[in-house]
């Protein structure tokens, strides 16, 4: 008997979930709030060189401050054994602290996204944002520029809430 | 031809070129020309008149036997095979849509401006399109047989059995034993899909389902077979009509639950799958087959879940009979929903049965119930109960 | 896949690499009509050499490198590692350092048990176990996510701490996953792990006695499962697991039922573990200041700790240098991999899933 008393119990906890929400989300049309905890202003991994500690954050596209940046290269010398993305190149425009107008250019084709160079960059100009979409139809776009990268980019669509409602189920709204 | 798609637009261009000249060159003839000659052509004017007056299409269908209640339409369109295959894409899709309700996800959600409403028809598009691919070593006649005898199978279960007083295909005074005869046509029909896809996967999967097979049809119909003692008829009609006062379920619940049991293994569903075992055997005796090949053993899965569970409210659940606020044919689909969303449920909550166990539960333990079934319904007729 | 077939009676295939019942692993079977006669495993099909690799990495480039072969359980594989260099520096991560790693590698754990679990269902048939745990495992990889920036591979331990600080509003959310989760773990048990089609299967298949189990040296829930009391995380306790109490979960029955009751109830542990370690966690930094490049001292180092599958063991040989000399990682999938021929001779075929993703081998890292 306990045979049949263990079947029906399976079954009715499974019909028990139809009643509930589901949980998926409905991306492209419903975003992933990756700003869930709200740390800081821009949500994305940024590091502190005095204080040699970082902030938590999504780890997405850098973003580079070129009116700090010096070209020391480091972030390239921390890349090398890790995915080898980051070149440096130069630029049209001259800046004050940059004598050899070189700039970091990271190729997204290779690049894991672990964050080092961020975390070995001495002037904290190199961060990241919380911004994932990169994908392109060809290869070659996947090389930002360091003009691309110094722009902030857009963070558009409906972010959707995570709600872990014990009753009826944990769903996005 | 290379492939389905220009064989496709070969035939729309010669149905366009048709439709486009055939009016303008032959019906000025009859209109215009043939009139003052003195010929009058009766069937243009029939069918003129068709094309326009819903009654007279009606007519004239029915003057070619072709009409709603001539054989061929029963056959065909309702309720055979055409209303059976639109039913078993519908049940398609409800599957779908249950099962994932019951994991937390949502299914098809794009075909369709509604929760993926089209879906079973743009699946009937792809599989379409598809290339059948033969591989070399296989036993042609036999491998592409496969699929179509399946359907013939499938389709010719339907036909023995009624819907309502008025709607059958064909009546008889043996029914059951009919249907039964055609249901133990599968284990052929299976070891030769088996065999001749030359594949060690294949074959195992084929002998799986063979035994599986075998095994549970002696359960399904000594099951039946109380149902057929407190009725006194093999005839469906009759069965039903036997069961205006109570359902056969309810002095029959062991038999109708080894019915169900072995309803389950003879459509191959969870926990009865194991001939189509994804993990273990990749497909099981359908891995070699593409296309619409595959979407056509899809459909005889689906119409031989259709043709039993059918079978199934028929036998047990009082068919038809309902109060007389809904049609007959009403209650009828009512219970029908029930006992399929009840078939689909068990497939999100149950693993799979191993062979050894399969096939003592389907010689031991269920030919033992059925019997004891067998011996309640003794009872219960003799002390003239039902 | 040959077919060789002595007296016409043996059938030999290979469950192999293009298999939807394997992954990345091939195994020769031998059946005799439905009984396997003989079963060779042949792993190596995604060997790239990670150990050779590592040695031409600096300390910190390594990091990203070492986690790559098992993605699901990355904490687990790095941990040994960040603990062995700090050997090699003379260094000790600071307290709030210690208590974060143990959140992280039991969250990590949980998301490697709930990934096995939904891929065990499915292997036995049941598509709901399959689609359950996988939901359920995305609200602990967004935990996760939160303090480590990527949903799997974080890179997030370094020698000397961790690289950042919890993000605010973290414990209440976490506590509050945690009991959304335990509750859902109810819903499991009802469903999947005392449902009788599911008993009937794995009771008394593939038993592994408790002499066997040791002989051949199986580690892990594996060992527990077979009525030997080991655990790393209790005998030689290592970044703060002894101020953490719990009870190990063992079973004396050493079949495959047995394997999937301590990996479930070993869920339930990582859930109160997370739950204890946030209440015990201290103020302080977490990460100390390392300038340039890491240069070990000369000489040697090991660790060992218990990842998701087992022990994991790591020796480092350095010669001064910023380069290690030679890494040496020692995998529980590939100590429990000579338990798959053992166990599945004298099987039924079909007992083959049960028994074979039972023991949780992960092809990638036992062959690194």
């Amino acid at each position: 008997m306990s045979f049949f008393a263990g079947f029906f119990l399976a079954l009715w906890a499974g019909v028990k979930q139809i009643f509930k929400h589901r949980y998926t989300l409905r991306y492209p049309e419903q975003k992933l709030d990756i700003l869930m905890i709200d740390n800081q202003k821009s949500g994305g991994y940024e590091f502190d060189a005095k204080k040699q500690v970082g902030t938590a954050g999504f780890k997405g596209r850098h973003i580079l401050y070129m009116d700090k940046c010096t070209g020391c290269s480091l972030c390239a010398i921390a890349c090398e054994g890790i995915a080898d993305c980051i070149d440096m190149v130069k630029v049209d425009k001259s800046f004050v602290q940059n004598k050899k107008s070189q700039f970091p250019q990271i190729d997204y084709g290779r690049c894991v996204f672990c964050g080092f160079c961020v975390d070995a960059c001495p002037f904290d100009c190199l961060f990241e944002t919380p911004f994932y979409e990169l994908a392109t139809t060809d290869k070659r776009s996947l090389v930002h520029t360091p003009e691309m990268l110094s722009e902030y980019p857009q963070l558009k669509g409906e972010y959707a809430k995570f709600i872990p409602d014990e009753k009826r189920g944990a769903h996005h709204g | 031809m290379d492939t389905f798609e220009e064989f496709l637009k070969r035939v729309i261009t010669i149905a366009f070129w048709v439709l486009l000249l055939g009016p303008i060159i032959i019906l000025p003839i009859i209109l215009l020309v043939l009139p003052p000659l003195g010929v009058q052509v009766e069937v243009a004017n029939r069918l003129l008149t068709a094309l326009i007056d819903p009654f007279a299409m009606l007519r004239l269908v029915d003057s070619l036997g072709i009409g709603p209640s001539s054989l061929f339409f029963k056959i065909a369109v309702f309720p055979g095979f055409t209303f059976a295959a639109l039913f078993s894409t519908a049940v398609i899709l409800y599957e779908r849509k249950l099962l994932a309700k019951m994991q937390n996800r949502v299914g098809p959600q794009y075909a369709g401006k509604f929760e993926g409403i089209l879906q079973p028809i743009a699946e009937l598009f792809k599989l379409m399109f598809k290339e059948i691919l033969t591989p070399e070593r296989t036993d042609k006649p036999f491998f592409w047989a496969v699929p179509f005898l399946a359907i013939a199978v499938g389709g010719a279960l339907l036909a023995l059995i009624p819907l309502s007083p008025e709607i059958y295909i064909a009546k008889s005074e043996i029914g059951l034993v009919i249907i039964f005869a055609i249901l133990s046509f599968t284990p052929l029909i299976v070891l030769i899909a088996g065999w001749a896809s030359a594949n060690k996967f294949s074959f195992i999967g084929g002998l799986r389902a063979l035994h599986l097979l075998i095994s549970y049809e002696i359960p399904l119909i000594l099951s039946a077979l109380g149902v057929v003692m407190l009725s006194g008829s093999l005839d469906l009609m009759k069965i039903v009509q036997a069961q205006a006062n109570i359902w056969f379920i309810v002095p029959q619940f062991v038999g109708a639950g080894v019915f169900f049991v072995t309803m389950l293994a003879e459509l191959e569903r969870i926990p009865f799958d194991l001939a189509e075992a994804d993990s273990e055997i990749v497909a099981g005796w359908y891995t070699e087959y593409s296309g619409m090949h595959f979407g056509a053993l899809q459909l005889a899965n689906y119409i031989k879940l259709y043709g039993l569970t059918l079978l199934f409210t028929l036998l047990f659940l009082g068919g038809w009979n309902g109060p007389a606020i809904l049609p007959p044919l009403v209650w009828l689909f009512i219970k029908l929903f029930i006992v399929i969303s009840f078939v689909l449920a068990l497939r999100g909550t149950n693993t799979r049965v191993r062979i050894d166990q399969l096939i003592k539960l389907g010689w031991v333990y269920l030919i033992f119930l059925a019997f004891a079934n067998l011996f309640i319904a003794l009872t219960v007729a003799s002390l003239g109960i039902v | 896949m040959e077919v060789v077939d002595q007296e016409g009676r043996t059938l030999t295939f290979s469950v192999g690499p293009q298999h939807p019942g394997s992954g990345h692993f091939r195994l020769i079977v031998k059946v005799d009509g439905d009984y396997i006669v003989d079963a060779k495993p042949d792993p190596g099909y995604v060997h790239r050499g990670a150990e050779k690799m590592s040695e031409e990495r600096t300390y910190i480039q390594n990091i990203p490198h070492l986690e790559r072969p098992v993605i699901i359980d990355s904490s687990g594989i790095l941990f040994p590692y960040v603990l062995a260099v700090e050997e090699l520096l003379g260094v000790e991560a600071p307290s709030r350092a210690q208590y974060i790693r143990i959140i992280m590698a039991e969250l990590n754990r949980i998301i490697s048990h709930t990934y096995w679990l939904s891929i065990y269902g499915i292997f036995l048939g049941h598509s709901t176990m399959f689609m359950w745990p996988m939901g359920d495992r995305e609200l602990f990889i967004d935990l996760a996510e939160s303090i480590g920036g990527t949903r799997v591979t974080f890179s997030y331990f370094v020698p000397g701490g961790v690289r950042n600080d919890l993000p605010q509003g973290f414990k209440e959310r976490a506590l509050k996953t945690c009991d959304y989760f335990e509750k859902r773990l109810k819903e499991y048990d009802r469903i999947f792990f005392s449902n009788p089609m599911f008993l009937k299967r794995t009771r008394g298949v593939g038993v592994l006695k408790r002499e066997d189990a040791i002989k051949i040296g199986a580690t892990g829930p594996n060992l527990r499962a077979s009525g030997v009391l080991s655990d790393t995380r209790k005998d030689e306790p290592y970044s703060s697991y002894d101020t953490i109490k719990w009870e190990i979960p063992v079973r004396k029955e050493g079949d495959a039922y047995a394997r999937a009751m301590v990996r479930f109830q070993e869920l339930f542990d990582s859930l109160d573990i997370i739950g204890q370690a946030l209440n015990l966690i201290p103020d302080g930094p977490v990460k100390i200041p390392m300038r340039g490049q890491i240069k070990g001292k000369v000489g040697e180092s090991f660790a060992r700790t218990e990842a998701a599958r087992g022990t994991m063991f790591y020796h480092i040989i350095s010669d001064g240098a910023t380069h290690p000399y030679r890494v040496k990682i020692s995998v529980p999938s590939f100590r429990n991999l000579s338990a798959i021929p053992f166990l599945l001779k004298g099987n039924h075929l079909a007992d083959m899933p049960a028994i074979y993703w039972g023991l949780d081998y992960w092809p990638v890292e036992a062959d690194k």
